[in-house]
């Protein structure tokens, strides 16, 4: 069943709080209550066979992966509603201030605990064989001391140690990418939060498959 | 007083040298392209033959087109890497020579941030996300304090490789871009092939694999050509239009090799629209392999002094853009 508009709530008035590369987000009430509407808005530079294909298995597939998260105890937006034809989740407003914004202005004490926190998050998602595929720190929104993991797009079920270690290697891509001048105490304080709930020896492996994925990057240095 | 620099490019199939000025005139940009043999790649020793062959007379021909004497030449710029070793050190033999020869000093460049410079020069990109996508690269990039920074880039083979490797195994010689682009457009079949993003990465090998089978399996080549092009491309915009989200950049910027292609051309600025930025399409001139980015690059790094003795000038095969610092970028 496709709905244009979903029940109880009209995303025709919402407020654009982002359009991201494959998604819009509105900003809604559902029923009552704030909520945001993730809408895969159509891309127009990819095929529309190719475009419809992609949009509807990614809606279908972030819902269940945000369901499983949460079954498996990781802070992520309650889920209120999918409607698959028009590649929409609705969800809960997460209030808070994205990690992304926070960090360059976080003293380093902060920084180190958020990202110990984070790199512990990441473990307890892995330790449920999710991986998220996106863990950019403009996916991850501080809240009450807590953080809270948004768009699981691109996340997938996986017991791969590879998986996990590409995983965290676009976690460390990210603060290296975007917030060069204050990556090293975060690299470090994310490897410490992994290791600390996943345990030494899991952590072990999948540090040393993101050193091998590392070298197989194009021009690493292996000649 | 113009300051002139040459430079000399040869990490792959193209040698090439250049005169610019420090002020970004490009004076001249020679070449000798090397192909390869109908369904078979660049063989490193017999593309660094050709070289070999072919230095003197483009080196000559890059100072007579651009009007300038040798004796006047403020420095000699090489790209060190990355690229194939017999390749880059041909290279490497006629910089070290000329500027023993002109007693000048001799400045190293990274082929890649080569490409990305000339690129920026040349379409007036001030502070742009970059799509390098060529033989030997596929990276999403952009600045960020000191350096170059990859955003995301292919697990496996590059964009070129894939074109390639596919037009070679239909019978066709490297590089393949070019008639890939001209059967693609004759066909709008699309046939579906995997759409491999993951994160900022992509990955072309199970692409390269079904598209293989596809052809052998008695498909029709525009309709595989077509269906590549659809399918990778929108791959690696997908890659940039996650970059400009993330980075709020206002510009693209795409330069390689396969900035060549106009299909992917048009799909990157239907896809900055988007993002109210401007797509920034490098000419085909300069878009590929050419001593204009390393005569420039080398221009910018000179200009904040960067050189080496004759005696440290070898070449880097393997060496990421990531770990190059660009004073020039301040």
């Amino acid at each position: 069943m496709t709905l244009s508009t979903p029940p109880g709530g009209d995303s025709g008035t919402g407020r654009l709080l982002w359009r991201g590369a494959e998604a819009d987000i509105v900003a809604d009430e559902w029923q009552g209550l704030e909520a945001v509407f993730k809408i895969r808005r159509r891309l127009e530079y990819r095929l529309s066979v190719l475009d419809d294909a992609i949009r509807l298995q990614r809606t279908v597939h972030e819902a269940q992966m945000i369901h499983a998260a949460r079954e498996a105890g990781i802070p992520v937006p309650g889920l209120y509603y999918v409607d698959p034809g028009e590649a929409t989740i609705v969800m809960e407003r997460v209030a808070g201030q994205r990690v992304k914004d926070f960090v360059g202005r976080a003293s380093p004490d902060d920084l180190g605990s958020l990202f110990h926190r984070i790199g512990a998050d990441v473990a307890g998602m892995h330790a449920a064989n999710i991986t998220h595929g996106d863990l950019t720190t403009a996916n991850m929104i501080r809240r009450e001391g807590r953080v809270v993991y948004v768009d699981f797009g691109l996340s997938t079920h996986s017991t791969r140690v590879e998986d996990r270690a590409v995983d965290l290697r676009l976690a460390k891509e990210t603060v290296l990418g975007a917030h060069s001048e204050r990556s090293d105490a975060a690299l470090k304080a994310l490897t410490e939060g992994y290791e600390s709930e996943a345990g030494a020896q899991c952590a072990r492996a999948v540090m040393a498959q993101l050193r091998s994925i590392e070298r197989r990057g194009r021009y690493a240095r292996v000649v | 007083m113009k300051q002139y620099v040459v430079g000399i490019e040869s990490t792959a199939h193209t040698f090439s040298a250049s005169v610019v000025t420090s002020s970004g005139d490009i004076l001249s940009n020679s070449k000798n392209v090397y192909s390869p043999p109908e369904g078979s790649g660049i063989h490193p020793l017999a593309a660094a033959q050709s070289h070999m062959k072919a230095a003197g007379q483009v080196l000559e021909r890059s100072f007579s087109e651009a009007g300038v004497d040798a004796s006047e030449v403020a420095a000699v710029a090489y790209s060190m890497g990355p690229g194939l070793g017999p390749c880059l050190r041909v290279g490497a033999v006629a910089a070290r020579t000329l500027a023993s020869l002109l007693q000048a000093p001799l400045v190293p460049v990274n082929h890649a941030v080569g490409h990305i410079e000339l690129g920026c020069l040349v379409t007036r990109a001030e502070d742009p996300v970059v799509l390098l996508v060529s033989g030997g690269h596929t990276m999403v990039i952009a600045h960020s304090g000191t350096r170059w920074r990859v955003l995301g880039e292919t697990l496996d083979l590059t964009l070129g490789q894939l074109l390639d490797q596919f037009g070679r195994h239909a019978g066709l010689s490297s590089p393949c871009g070019r008639n890939v682009e001209k059967a693609a457009s004759e066909s709008s079949t699309y046939l579906r092939l995997p759409y491999s993003v993951k994160g900022n990465d992509v990955s072309f090998s199970g692409l390269l694999t079904m598209a293989k089978g596809m052809l052998d399996s008695g498909r029709k080549f525009s309709d595989v050509c077509y269906s590549i092009q659809e399918t990778a491309f929108a791959m690696v915009s997908e890659v940039c239009d996650r970059a400009l989200a993330f980075t709020g950049k206002r510009e693209v910027l795409v330069v390689g090799g396969v900035a060549a292609n106009r299909r992917l051309g048009q799909m990157l600025e239907v896809m900055a629209s988007r993002h109210s930025a401007r797509a920034l399409l490098t000419p085909t001139e300069y878009s590929g392999d050419c001593g204009a980015q390393i005569a420039w690059t080398g221009s910018l790094a000179y200009a904040c002094g960067a050189s080496v003795a004759v005696s440290e000038a070898g070449v880097r095969q393997s060496w990421r853009l990531d770990t190059v610092d660009t004073p020039w970028r301040r």
